[in-house]
């Protein structure tokens, strides 16, 4: 039998002989992977310059902002006439995001960032006197379950910088970043389970506030302007502490210039396990 | 049923047209019958010579997937490569574990790389609006987390996308290359040829 018979090479390389203004397709093809790692290679670079890359290599690292490709759901509080605020905000699992710069004639705006609107957080109002109570609440989330590991849920909360606030945040799990230095500030209360605590009061300008702070288990960071007149009373469990700037004096320290008979901030510190760093700023 | 030269010659153009062109029919035929005018002349009958060609069933499926192998490796088609390994999965029901499953992996594993190409074809320049934007402070586009670094990540993306959809027909053929050799050699095993020409 014979079927030696040779076809037409019709398809036998078209893009081998492809020519595009001159050019190759080797030489396309080349170009095109010297252009594809130039650019990430320029763009990781710039991330890195920009303090992009996560602190340790452990952490998940996208190029993309982490609520990047979640649906954000922005809710308005008004303030209702009140003329301060009690906050109270309960996150079981996520990152949780605090700072002023909430609009004008609103107590907050809240942004939930997460994937499904059945784990949008209850959200309870209570106008009393010239006092607006606001609780915020994480569901929990019955179906999350199965995903737990990974699912995002990230809060950023803008709190009003014109009216004295109560504030009250309690995290699960997860990190949470909180930057009252706009804030007018009565008292603090955090408690944190797990995870990395940022809290951070630099340029505060407010009033004199009592603060509780309670982290169970990873680093927490406390960044106090050092012209205010601030004590912290530090009870640490197991990990490092670092209190550069501070006049220490047992487990207690206070700001540079501190002075017991004019009005004092106090904070009261408990940490778990982690590194605590106090920061004068 | 008769086993003789005739029914023999039947069967085998009976299965053969339509497969090979018609000249080369009527060689594969001629040789055969040169077969049994040789064997008779040394005395054999014609049953016995039927007999030792073995079924012309199974000779014609041979004949036919060595004629599709031989035609998708001259003429590299989507359409010749699928004829050749439907010949040849008729071979044996085992060629469904060696021949089609195989296929079936290569086939959906340059879908995906193609197919994540043209996404990332896409959505580069999709990304470099939005990183553009991000710079103009629309919030609204702000994925990235830096969005200049962002220009270069789009730029990646595009570039990276057209080098898999590019390197996706390379990869075919490549693949293609060394199924058409996969299955000349399985036909060699299973006809006891080892090498098909």
């Amino acid at each position: 039998m014979s079927t030696d018979g040779r076809g037409p090479q019709k398809s036998a390389c078209f893009p081998c002989h492809l020519r595009i203004g001159g050019m190759s397709a080797a030489r396309i093809l080349l170009w095109l992977a010297a252009i594809t790692i130039v650019s990430f290679a320029i763009g990781f670079g710039l991330l890195a310059l920009s303090g992009g890359f996560p602190p340790s290599p452990d952490q998940g690292f996208s190029p993309f902002r982490h609520t990047a490709l979640l649906v954000p759901n922005t809710t308005s509080i008004p303030l209702d006439g009140a003329s301060a605020g009690d906050l109270q905000i309960t996150l079981g699992a996520g990152e949780l995001s605090v700072q002023g710069g909430a609009p004008d004639a609103m107590l907050i705006e809240t942004t939930v960032f997460s994937q499904s609107p059945v784990w949008q957080p209850d959200l309870v109002q209570i106008v009393n006197n010239s006092r607006k109570s606001v609780t915020i609440t994480d569901k929990g989330h019955k179906g999350k379950a199965l995903f737990a590991v990974d699912s995002p849920n990230s809060w950023e909360i803008r709190i009003s910088d014109n009216v004295p606030v109560r504030l009250d945040v309690n995290v699960g799990g997860g990190d949470s970043q909180l930057n009252l230095g706009t804030l007018n500030l009565e008292t603090i209360s955090v408690h944190t389970g797990a995870g990395d605590t940022t809290i951070d009061l630099g340029g505060y300008r407010g009033g004199r506030f009592d603060a509780a702070i309670k982290n169970g288990v990873g680093d927490l960071t406390l960044r106090i302007p050092g012209s205010s007149n601030t004590r912290i009373l530090v009870h640490q469990g197991i990990g490092d502490i670092t209190a550069d700037g501070f006049v220490q004096h047992e487990g207690t320290y206070v700001t540079p210039g501190f002075n017991s008979s004019l009005a004092v901030n106090e904070i009261t510190l408990n940490q778990g396990v982690g590194s605590l760093s106090l920061e004068i700023i | 049923m008769l086993q003789t030269e005739e029914e023999y010659t039947r069967i085998l153009r009976g299965r053969l047209e339509g497969t090979l062109p018609g000249e080369e029919l009527n060689d594969i035929i001629s040789d055969y019958s040169d077969h049994f005018r040789i064997g008779k002349s040394d005395g054999r009958s014609e049953e016995e010579l039927y007999r030792s060609l073995g079924s012309p069933e199974d000779v014609a499926r041979e004949i036919r997937a060595t004629h599709l192998v031989k035609k998708a490796e001259d003429d590299k088609t989507c359409g010749n490569i699928f004829h050749a390994v439907l010949a040849t999965l008729g071979l044996g029901l085992f060629n469904l574990v060696f021949v089609l499953v195989p296929f079936i992996i290569l086939v959906l594993l340059l879908l995906v790389v193609f197919v994540v190409g043209i996404l990332f074809t896409v959505l580069g320049p999709v990304a470099l609006v939005y990183s553009l934007l991000q710079i103009l402070g629309i919030p609204a586009f702000a994925i990235w987390q830096s969005p200049v670094a962002g220009v270069f990540f789009s730029i990646g993306i595009t570039t990276l996308g057209l080098l898999f959809v590019i390197g996706d027909y390379y990869l075919a053929r490549f693949f293609y290359h060394i199924g058409i050799r996969y299955l000349k050699w399985n036909i060699g095993v299973i006809t006891g040829t080892e090498r098909v020409a």
